[in-house]
């Protein structure tokens, strides 16, 4: 065969054609690619809204308009119709059932009012409810301040974002109130623009940098769970600027936040029989579940309680927060093949058996509180008392570290079992103690069991004039909430129409 | 070897369009190459699949199911018994969605094929082989579980039932991102 060379010099035609068929190649090439681009392209049609939000867009309402579906199970949170064993979502009074706790938070909001927690929907118009927040007639009244609205509103983050988070903490509860009034909702955890999920509470990501962790380098997965414990976690307000902030810097287990409230010398409240410092436990859901098989095996909080559903044929996630023993079919069952009622039974089981030695714990607390207060009645010193206290606090603490979390017993039941047991061990001492301090000062026998079998008889046993406050309360919802409500109004009328 | 380099080099007076001609040609096929995420297809990193955004339902809901924390989609959809079935399998399998991807043929409901269930059957198997071990099951057990697919019964694991291609509204998957690189936005915008 000859040269290329010289066949082309003979024949100049093939050159050209050679070159045509070049052309050819690389057109389609381009037309491959080109097709390749266009379908990547189509990816972001997969989610094109139909009304663009605006950055920190605080009504749910116009989040529904691209989301109908998402929305439509998230209002549904307003549901309180399911009862489970010790919990579910019904508006239940908590004290009514349990006056112990009554005297376990003696001198602290909480003894006056506590209602186990309802839906997401519920935020707002609980916070108001609360005898805890009191009623304040003006922006600067106490006694809360803005913190207290941190998780429950995604007006929270659009006020952060013009204000800067050390001046909202600052403000105080009744100042912001106008400010509030969209129920946590869709902008508290996705960004409105692309719907990824995303912290939006500065808290938690302090709280990550203050454990040398970066909260940007989280999986999709892991922000499942993130995005819940922006709100689901322990905390306290730190100094006189009410900063929130997650006591997390020595890790997350029980002693390691004690060690930091130690550490800082905070402490929540002064206790109103036995005088001890005491720390009130907010509801370490995030932490305990870490703690737990589920977190091990990789199953986020979304996972079971937000599972996929699937309607006409449509599968999306379940925005329907609650409870995954109103959920079994699509959340435990995922994984489990065991029967329904079976698994039911499981957690009960669970629960009942953490609950039984919690309520060890809490008769041993109450008992150490009126002990202590007869000590001080009696003439006990600062000196003799200061160890007996300090042991109160702990065991007060490991008590209100299981008690006050969502599904505690569940999510870890071993880790909680290990902590009664140490709080049972710790009250004990403060008794053992006390009884000698109490000899000493001539007292002698058992020191009687007060009379709390109702709500009203504790309450009175510590000395709070319920009716002052709820005729008070009355009088705010009556007079201040509408006023919030109206001025809220006349400020989202001035936002942009969608 | 030389000889046929020597035939295959072009005279002198088309040496220039020449090579710039296969420098098109090879150009353009470096970028085929990276706008297709070609290099991913390697992995058993299941954001793979997802190159194509038909795969969405398949990811989204395997993401939501029990086989997340143990299974990608190789594990399953890929025999796994030796490295040359393997990647014979997976290139073929590949190279037919491709095709069908690139000529917008797939159907609106995407059903495995008689090849892939072999695989994925093999594959419940491989894993879940105590189910058939005659030491821990009965002969009648055994039976039932050889005669017929895992998932006649399994209907729901892991991907559920239907999966249309419209059936997961606004999922989250890890679709490809814009393959211009950042400083070319930064320049442009």
């Amino acid at each position: 065969m000859r040269p290329i060379n010289q066949i082309i010099s003979n024949k100049p035609w093939l050159g050209w054609v050679i070159f045509g068929i070049t052309v050819i190649i690389v057109f389609l090439f381009g037309l491959l690619a080109s097709s390749i681009i266009e379908r990547r392209a189509e990816a972001v049609f997969v989610n094109t809204p139909k009304v663009l939000l605006a950055d920190y867009e605080p009504r749910n309402e116009e989040w529904a308009k691209n989301y109908p579906r998402e929305y439509q199970s998230y209002m549904q949170t307003a549901d309180t119709n399911f009862i489970s064993m010790y919990n579910g979502n019904a508006f239940i009074d908590m004290l009514e059932i349990d006056p112990r706790l009554v005297v376990l938070w003696s001198g602290y909001a909480f003894s006056k009012d506590y209602y186990q927690p309802r839906g997401h929907f519920y935020a707002i118009n609980d916070i108001q409810m609360t005898l805890r927040t009191g009623s304040p007639k003006l922006p600067t009244d106490g006694p809360q301040p803005a913190t207290c609205w941190t998780c429950k509103s995604p007006d929270v983050p659009r006020i952060m974002q013009k204000i800067g988070p050390d001046s909202f903490y600052r403000s105080k509860w009744a100042g912001l109130g106008p400010e509030i009034n969209n129920h946590i909702g869709c902008a508290d955890c996705h960004d409105p623009k692309t719907m990824n999920l995303r912290i939006t509470r500065p808290a938690l990501v302090e709280a990550f940098n203050s454990m040398g962790k970066d909260i940007t380098k989280a999986s999709h997965q892991e922000m499942r769970s993130l995005v819940c414990a922006q709100c689901h976690v322990e905390y306290y307000f730190k100094g006189d600027g009410k900063y929130l902030t997650f006591p997390w810097k020595n890790g997350q287990s029980v002693e390691n936040m004690e060690a930091y409230y130690d550490s800082v010398k905070f402490t929540d409240w002064t206790h109103g029989l036995s005088r001890a410092p005491m720390l009130k436990a907010q509801h370490p859901d995030y932490e305990v579940y870490t703690t737990g098989i589920h977190a091990q095996r990789g199953v986020s909080c979304a996972d079971c309680h937000m599972p996929y559903k699937s309607e006409g044929g449509q599968k999306f996630t379940d925005h329907h927060i609650q409870s995954p023993l109103n959920n079994v079919s699509n959340s435990c069952q995922v994984c489990h093949r065991q029967s329904e009622a079976e698994l039911v039974k499981n957690v009960n089981d669970l629960q009942t058996k953490v609950i039984e030695v919690r309520n060890r714990l809490e008769i041993v607390l109450v008992r150490s509180h009126v002990e202590a207060k007869l000590a001080w009645d009696k003439g006990a010193t600062e000196e003799t008392m200061k160890p007996v206290l300090d042991l109160i606090r702990k065991a007060q603490w490991r008590w209100d570290y299981v008690a006050a979390g969502n599904g505690n017993a569940f999510h870890s039941p071993t880790e909680m079992s290990r902590v009664i047991a140490t709080g049972i061990e710790l009250a004990q001492e403060a008794r053992i103690k006390l009884s000698k301090i109490l000899n000493k000062l001539g007292v002698d026998g058992e020191v009687p069991y007060p009379d709390i079998s109702t709500k009203e008889k504790a309450q009175q046993f510590i000395g709070l004039d319920m009716a002052k406050l709820r005729t008070e309360k009355a009088v705010f919802m009556k007079t201040v909430v509408p006023e919030w409500k109206k001025q809220a109004e006349i400020r989202e009328a001035g936002y942009s129409k969608n | 070897m030389r000889k046929i380099f020597k035939k295959l080099t072009p005279p002198p007076f088309w040496r220039v369009p020449v090579i710039l001609a296969l420098g098109i040609f090879i150009g353009s096929g470096l970028y085929i190459f990276y706008v297709s995420n070609a290099y991913s297809y390697l992995s058993d990193n299941p954001k793979t699949c997802v190159n194509c955004h038909v795969m969405t339902p398949q990811f989204a809901t395997w993401t939501h199911s029990s086989h997340r924390e143990v299974a990608n989609c190789n594990d399953c959809h890929v025999p796994q018994t030796n490295f040359f079935s393997h990647y014979y399998f997976k290139g073929k399998d590949g190279l037919r969605h491709a095709t069908i991807f690139t000529l917008r043929k797939e159907p609106q409901v995407i059903f495995i094929k008689e090849a892939g269930i072999e695989v994925v059957q093999n594959n419940c198997i491989r894993c879940h082989s105590h189910l058939f071990d005659i030491k821990e099951v009965s002969v009648y057990q055994k039976n039932h579980r050889s005669d017929r697919l895992c998932w006649e019964c399994h209907r729901e694991t892991p991907h559920g039932r239907v999966n249309s291609l419209s059936s997961v509204p606004n999922a989250k998957v890890p679709l490809p991102e814009s393959p211009v690189p950042d400083w070319i936005k930064n320049v442009t915008e």
